[in-house]
């Protein structure tokens, strides 16, 4: 806890170049940072998972009763995002524990399997917005 | 706390519980696809059957203590004020203990 590039030894300021237009993002920079975004969505959508499942032991209506509730609104298409968060950060975590194990650490085969996971967390973002439309 | 959790052993921690969430969450998706329960009585028979809940609640706190560690490496990236860090980690750490409680009480009080 505590580095702080206020404290770099040599009191050297790095280049700031925050241009969002013009910076070029590796893909695997992307597959990592969605991997956190993805595990923040995950962690505010804990209690929602856990309400689900507390009404769901007790109330045999549950599914349709909150069905019906969000059914008729347009934001239920905001639930792609979990669905996203969940699919995404489950395959890119397989992924990193596959780079921690010293598999497809070569740059062309990290790069390859950033896309996979990427694609593969889209995929299932839009499978689920196709069924909820 | 964070001296508890810092370094190699959150590390370790972070990938020993994501092991157990991974497999655990991909048992639960194809068991309840491949025999969907029919209703309440089927459903809660099936969580509550002591071996998938305690294997349930084991799920809650690697996913609690998975949360923890995440979230606390993403503040101690991006949180620069002390005091505004230390705030969003004292609340998340009681959201997370509050949420432990709640899947106890989920998980062991069975009323209807």
């Amino acid at each position: 806890m505590g580095t702080t590039t206020e404290s770099r030894p040599l009191g050297r300021r790095r280049p700031r170049f925050l241009n969002l237009t013009q910076i070029r993002l590796p893909v695997g920079a992307l597959a990592s940072l969605s991997h956190r975004a993805s595990g923040v969505l995950l962690v505010l959508a804990t209690p929602l998972a856990l309400f689900l499942l507390d009404r769901s032991l007790h109330d045999p209506d549950a599914a349709r009763e909150l069905w019906g509730a969000v059914a008729g609104s347009p934001w239920r298409l905001l639930l792609v995002l979990p669905v996203w968060a969940l699919a995404y950060h489950l395959l890119a975590g397989l992924r990193f524990l596959a780079l921690d194990l010293g598999r497809g650490e070569s740059l062309p085969a990290a790069r390859a399997s950033a896309k996979v996971v990427l694609l593969g967390g889209l995929a299932a973002a839009l499978a689920t917005g196709a069924a909820l439309l | 706390m964070s001296q508890a959790l810092g370094g190699l052993r959150s590390w370790l921690l972070q990938r020993a519980t994501a092991v157990y969430l991974a497999g655990f969450a991909v048992y639960v998706a194809v068991a309840l696809a491949a025999t969907p329960p029919p209703d309440l009585a089927a459903w809660r028979a099936w969580v509550l059957a002591p071996p998938r809940a305690i294997a349930t609640a084991l799920f809650f706190i690697a996913l609690l203590a998975h949360a923890w560690v995440g979230v606390r490496d993403v503040a101690l990236d991006y949180v620069r004020p002390a005091e505004l860090r230390l705030t969003v980690l004292a609340v998340v750490a009681l959201a997370l203990l509050a949420q432990g409680l709640w899947v106890a009480r989920i998980l062991l009080v069975t009323g209807p």
